[in-house]
């Protein structure tokens, strides 16, 4: 390569580094691609043997621009507009999965993951400062319990919910439930994380603190806890993807199903229909997208969360 | 100067148990959600539903699980779902991050369209990848299917059954299926090890390969003698939590190929799925559920131990 | 300022909660003499997509239910849950062995009557049902369908579905072949011209439902059977053989598409654009086949279950029994679909008013012309001229022709035993065509009798 005239080697290598990474984001980039291309085909295009990859041919010509068409049917059946005289735009949005699921599972997820964040940012403090008996053997304990699988751990739960629901406790429903249990769920690999996090921060600051005439408590809160923000950011977001994709328990658990979360939604849509590819396709875009756009703004966070989950956890 | 000692006592007091009263919440959440459920399971492996209620059948479950042909049929087909999805992230992942660790000018933009995979559920993956290949209408199958560019009558990725095997009863080599299964699993999982390989990378210390580089070492040589070792640890924590998510993820089967075709993606995530929630067969469930702990819980003790040994190198 | 940045999305989430939040949760309370009816239907009566899978059943609760809660005003108010197809078994035996929320009612198929008999999910209704003033006027058969192994009464039934084969004429001019060696030489035409013959639900999926729908139709029609009357699995049997033989000739030789195995029941595909002649399924099919093609480029495409009817009183659709073999009857799968009542339901008065409104042949033939899809379980119904239609006189006709009956026979394990030769089938057809097949049969049956 460094053959290349007029080229230093190094520059060379960099063009074949950004050509070779761009072949390999490109190929990462094709199944979403396809989806969305998939989503704005009308059904007619959908149906086609064999499947062409743009709507745009004609009798006489495979391909032609003036000739493409794009349909947003896909996106007009999840949505499901209808005209609305109460409503001020006109129309109403009667899809259940914008008006219903998706509201849900944002409350189920950002709920579950600030809980998560106080409880895994109190207990990571406490194993990264104390040295006590069982130490070891709880953040043993903690990360083994997940091994069991969740798919049978399931019907105790459901039983649990089912108990819940008969002792008729006033403003109970199945979202304190669900929450809870996303809770269970992800806060042992949180604890992991924010013991990192909190391993990383160096101990002299706490103990100057305390010397100052700071409590314990005083001293977590105003110097402990700024510090260890980006890492809590990154527990949050990493517990917020993570109950925003979960589907089985969210199914079963969640008995009413005005609270059923958006993974359900889908379910709306995965019917056995070909003409339906379309529909399912807009459906998957627009439960994804939330999450990539939360994504895009706080990668950072998201890619410290993950480094640490993997190699502390 | 009593009462100052009295607040230092209670101070003291107070800071003794503090651990303690940091961590209960968390511990009481978990002894509801996941110790409690544990235990019901371990309860439930050893019963039997029948119309009037459960009925003590001991180790019958197991047994039962043995004798099933599927059963040890899919003990084959996850270990080599766990391997190639494991080893193809794993492989890809070294080399991309390579190529991100040379600091590009556009290394943020690449990472984040890179990573994008990660954070859509593996329900929806599996769904986007099933629409692709869809007999007859799939944008792929039309490629796929053609008959002049693959063999005889092309490969339909859904329903094209495995070659016949090589080594008796293990289902080697695997079908159409279960290749795609690993391609789009391993596609979701790849920006996760990048960027964990990444992380790593950019520990080894510039001055060393620099130093390398003057004393004439090659590329390769610098990746082999410098590069893996140091990364070791990182990378067998990886590897870890790849088998771990291989061994446990039931979404991606189930909306991809529903174990199908026959049974080529039967892998005993799927199994535990189908006998515990479609066939209602709660304590054989469990059964399987108990074994596949047994193997986390030996990946899990992995994991801690390399990463303990990581903790002392470093 | 950067902390801020990170802090945005936050405040962004917490402002969509409590947007979310403001939005009053709570219906308003019903008035305390009306009681809550529930049911569970796989039809979901607020889902008005005109395009869903479901939509038959979805606008048949949406007729019905004001109906029902009219007629029982001031006194029961019926509420559904739509619960998902592929979910609701699991979710009902759940809920039961919880003791939790269950349905007054749940809607089932006969399919499934063994599992749930098994877990104790379902409550006996002979003794209420024998006093109804339907009960005389109840199909026979379709009462043994309902029928649980004890004897007793586990769903009260509405619609029978027994299979049958949907035939484009076109492509079989001299009518759809009665015997193994006709329809091969008919298929083989229909290969030189580029067509399937038939395609089938060839795939595993679904726990195997493959099993209980051309797999069964074809055993049926060759004589065969699953069990051997004892609640045993018994299929290695001559008569399975030449079955399994025929399918295998059929799938090796190309008769049928690729897509009959991809699952999903996307096998449809393949009727629906008139690239496979023959199509064997349950009669309740017509409801999700369409839009459609016809050889001839007619297209039937209102996109509902009115496209498979249309095609059939045009001619261009025939329904047909099943190629039999030699000396052999034309066998099909038959399925109930009833309602039954889950152990802990609240209000059965509720749900006795509604089965016996349900009852009335009006309201049957509602039903069954809805998402029943079959064959009124009672008998005057199916005497209104509601079922004189050149579809149910087809389907009579076919019908008249073969011998139905449920695949699973006296065994008691039907999910397992679904799943199981299911696999089995498909390894032998599909998979594996150089297998033994008595071999693949006897280690299938081994299998499932050890656990008995």
């Amino acid at each position: 390569m460094s053959s290349i005239p007029f080229l230093s080697r190094k520059q060379s290598e960099s063009i074949l580094a950004n050509l070779l990474i761009l072949l390999v984001c490109l190929f990462a980039m094709i199944p979403i691609a396809t989806t969305v291309l998939i989503s704005f085909k009308g059904e007619r295009d959908i149906i086609r043997k064999p499947p062409i990859i743009f709507p745009c041919d004609t009798p006489t010509q495979s391909f032609d621009l003036s000739a493409c068409r794009w349909a947003t049917e896909g996106y007009e059946r999840v949505i499901a507009a209808r005209p609305s005289a109460t409503s001020p735009l006109g129309f109403a949005i009667t899809g259940r999965l914008i008006r219903t699921y998706i509201p849900n599972t944002l409350i189920y997820a950002s709920v579950s993951s600030l809980l998560v964040v106080l409880l895994a940012g109190m207990s990571g403090y406490a194993f990264s400062r104390y040295r006590f008996r069982g130490h070891g053997a709880l953040m043993t304990g903690i990360l083994a319990i997940t091994g069991v699988p969740l798919l049978t751990n399931l019907l105790a739960l459901y039983q649990m919910g089912t108990t819940l629901r008969k002792a008729n406790l006033p403003f109970y429903d199945d979202r304190f439930l669900i929450i809870f249990v996303y809770i269970g769920f992800y806060l042992p690999l949180s604890v992991w994380i924010a013991k990192g996090f909190f391993d990383a921060i160096p101990k002299e600051l706490e103990d100057a603190a305390l010397i100052d005439g700071c409590s314990p408590l005083g001293a977590l809160l105003r110097i402990i806890m700024p510090l260890a923000l980006p890492g809590m950011m990154a527990v949050f977001l990493l517990t917020f993807v993570n109950v925003w994709n979960e589907f089985i328990a969210g199914y079963l658990l969640v008995i009413n199903n005005a609270h059923k979360p958006a993974m359900f939604g889908i379910y709306e849509f995965l019917g056995q229909n070909i003409i339906n590819l379309q529909v399912l396709a807009a459906a998957c875009i627009i439960i994804a997208a939330p999450m990539v756009i939360l994504f895009l703004f706080t990668r950072r966070s998201f890619f410290r969360a993950m480094v640490e989950g993997a190699i502390k956890g | 100067m009593q009462r100052m000692i009295a607040r230092r006592r209670e101070r003291g007091w107070f800071r003794d148990t503090l651990p303690f009263w940091l961590i209960l919440p968390t511990i009481i959440v978990l002894l509801a959600v996941q110790v409690y459920p544990a235990i019901y399971t371990v309860w439930l492996s050893l019963h039997e539903r029948v119309p009037t209620g459960w009925n003590w059948v001991g180790i019958n479950n197991f047994t039962r699980l043995f004798n099933m042909g599927l059963f040890n049929e899919s003990m084959g087909h996850t270990l080599i779902f766990l391997v190639g999805y494991a080893g193809l992230t794993m492989i890809l992942g070294f080399f991309i991050a390579q190529l991100l660790n040379r600091r590009l000018r556009l290394s943020g933009f690449y990472i984040t369209l890179l990573f994008i995979p990660w954070i859509i559920a593996d329900i929806i993956v599996g769904i986007v990848f099933r629409l692709l290949v869809v007999p007859d209408y799939g944008l792929f199958s039309g490629i796929l299917q053609n008959a002049t560019l693959l063999g005889p009558n092309g490969i339909s990725v859904l329903t094209t059954s495995r070659p016949p095997a090589l080594f008796g009863a293990f289902p080697f080599p695997p079908a159409p299926a279960m290749i795609y299964l690993i391609l789009a699993s391993a596609w979701r999982a790849l920006p996760f090890i990048t960027l964990l390989m990444l992380a790593a990378m950019q520990t080894v210390p510039n001055e060393i390969i620099e130093s390398a580089r003057i004393d004439g070492a090659s590329g390769a040589q610098i990746t082999r003698r410098i590069m893996i070792p140091i990364m070791l640890p990182t990378m067998v924590v990886a590897l870890f939590s790849l088998t771990l998510s291989g061994m446990n993820g039931v979404g991606m089967v189930f909306s991809l190929t529903g174990g199908g075709p026959g049974t080529a993606t039967e892998v005993l995530s799927y199994l535990l799925y189908s006998i515990g929630w479609r066939q209602l067969n709660f304590g054989r469930a469990a059964a399987l559920a108990m074994l596949i702990a047994v193997v986390n819980w030996l990946l899990i003790s992995g994991t801690l131990r390399l990463t303990r040994v990581q903790e002392r190198s470093i | 300022m950067k902390r801020l940045w990170t802090l945005a999305p936050l405040l962004l989430v917490a402002a969509f909660v409590l947007a979310a939040c403001a939005t009053p949760a709570a219906p308003p309370a019903e008035a305390p003499a009306v009681k809550d009816f529930v049911t569970w239907y796989q039809y979901d009566q607020d889902n008005v997509d005109p395009a869903s899978d479901e939509r038959v059943g979805n606008e048949y609760l949406r007729q019905t239910m004001p109906l029902f809660n009219t007629a029982f005003a001031g006194k029961w108010n019926w509420v559904n849950q739509p619960k998902a197809f592929d979910k609701m078994a699991a979710e009902i035996v759940a809920a039961v062995q919880a003791g939790g929320d269950v349905p007054d009612l749940f809607e089932m198929g006969s399919g499934d009557l063994n599992q749930y008999y098994q877990n104790g999910t379902m409550q006996n209704l002979r003794g209420w049902a024998e006093q109804q003033s339907w009960w005389k006027d109840l199909d026979p058969s379709a009462v043994a369908a309902c029928t649980g192994p004890d004897g007793g009464l586990y769903c009260v039934p509405l619609s029978s579905r027994p299979h049958l084969v949907y035939v484009w004429a076109d492509r079989f001019p001299n009518g759809y072949p009665r015997t193994p060696e006709a329809f091969m030489a008919e298929a083989e035409r229909l290969k030189g011209e580029g067509l399937y013959a038939i395609t089938f639900f060839g795939s595993t999926a679904f726990d195997g439902e493959g099993t209980s729908r051309a797999i069964w139709t074809t055993v049926a029609s060759f004589g065969g059977s699953f069990d051997d009357g004892q609640g045993r699995m018994k299929l290695d049997t001559p008569e399975n053989i030449a079955a399994i033989s025929f399918l295998r000739e059929i799938v090796a030789k190309g008769y049928a598409p690729e897509i009959a195995f991809a699952g999903g029941f996307q096998e449809e595909e393949a009727f629906k654009d008139a690239s496979a002649g023959s199509f064997p399924t349950g009669l309740f099919g017509y409801r999700y086949v369409n839009p459609l093609v016809a050889p001839d480029g007619t297209a039937y495409s209102k996109g509902n279950e009115q496209d498979m009817l249309d095609a059939i009183a045009a001619g261009d659709v025939i329904l047909s029994s099943f190629i039999a073999a030699p000396g052999k009857q034309p066998g099909c799968g038959i399925e109930v679909n009833g309602m039954a009542m889950p152990v802990g339901a609240k209000n059965p008065d509720a749900a006795y008013d509604y089965i016996n409104w349900l009852m009335t042949p009006e309201q049957n033939g509602v039903f069954v012309l809805g998402p029943g899809g079959g064959f009124p379980a009672l008998l005057t119904t199916a005497q209104t001229d509601a079922f004189q239609t050149p579809f149910y006189k087809e389907a009579a006709k076919a019908l008249s022709q073969s011998q139905c009956r449920s695949w699973y026979g006296t065994l008691n394990r039907v999910k397992e035993a679904q799943s199981l030769i299911m696999k089995t089938v498909y390894r032998l057809i599909k998979e594996d065509p150089s297998l033994d097949i008595a071999t693949e049969l006897q280690k299938a049956q081994n299998e499932y009798n050890a656990g008995s």
